[in-house]
């Protein structure tokens, strides 16, 4: 039914354009508001017609690129960085003077395997990934971290 | 011959190394603080997350310098308790 009306309704739109064109004072342009007028009257004429119309203005939207459906803005390792030194600067043992991307946990910054293992657990927590037991024994400085992390996530520059 | 290798191998260790046994029940006591505190995370009232946080952090802190193997086979006995305990009214809380 949808479709007879559609073939219809085009077949009728095909016609008035070449009544138009015969004329040849008429531009095309003048076309475009026909169409506009034409889809109306069909929409009230058949009610399956307008809900297939519905779909497509919902299926064109969807196309916009405002909408990323809960991805995150893609990580680089220089966001990662940031990141990783904004966790370790809020954690209440590291002094944020002393700490430098390069600096050992136990034997610059004065921790204990109970503190790595509390810092490694707020970079799950930052992240949102769970890092297994024998990795997290080997991360000892910010910037091991940053490496561990950019390999697991895919990124690389 | 077997045995000046051995000796040799056993000096190039520093003085301060762990033995294996030691090393294996370190390597414990970290699982275990990960455990506790990734079951601690689930409890969803914040103030009792962060008196439990501390709870095991002082706990583990209180002990770190214990050397007696016997004491220390005793607290990880007791640690896996507590776990245990911990977790099931964490199951209990959310059913």
């Amino acid at each position: 039914m949808a479709s007879r009306a559609l073939a219809q309704c085009v077949r009728s739109l095909g016609r008035s354009s070449a009544r138009l064109t015969q004329g040849r004072v008429v531009t095309r342009s003048f076309c475009a508001p026909l169409v506009s007028i034409q889809r109306p009257f069909s929409a009230i004429s058949c009610n399956q017609r307008t809900k297939w119309t519905e779909l497509i203005r919902i299926s064109g939207s969807a196309g916009q690129p405002c909408r990323r459906y809960g991805d995150l803005p893609p990580l680089t390792l220089e966001s990662i960085r940031d990141r990783v030194i904004y966790v370790l600067k809020l954690y209440d043992k590291i002094n944020p003077e002393k700490l430098q991307k390069t600096s050992h946990f136990m034997k610059d910054l004065g921790l204990d395997s109970l503190d790595q293992v509390e810092i490694i657990m707020a970079m799950e927590d930052e992240f949102g990934f769970e890092i297994p037991d024998a990795e997290a024994e080997k991360l000892m400085t910010p910037e091991e971290i940053v490496q561990y992390i950019a390999e697991k996530k895919d990124v690389y520059d | 011959m077997s045995n000046k290798l051995l000796k040799m191998t056993i000096s190039r260790l520093p003085p301060a190394a762990l033995t294996l046994k030691q090393f294996l029940q370190r390597q414990k006591i970290l699982s275990l603080y990960r455990n506790m505190l990734r079951a601690i995370r689930q409890v969803p009232d914040a103030t009792d997350r962060k008196y439990l946080t501390d709870w095991a952090r002082e706990e583990f802190k209180r002990n770190k310098d214990a050397t007696n193997q016997d004491a220390i086979r005793m607290m990880i006995t007791q640690a896996n308790m507590h776990l245990e305990d911990l977790k099931r009214s964490l199951a209990l809380a959310k059913s």
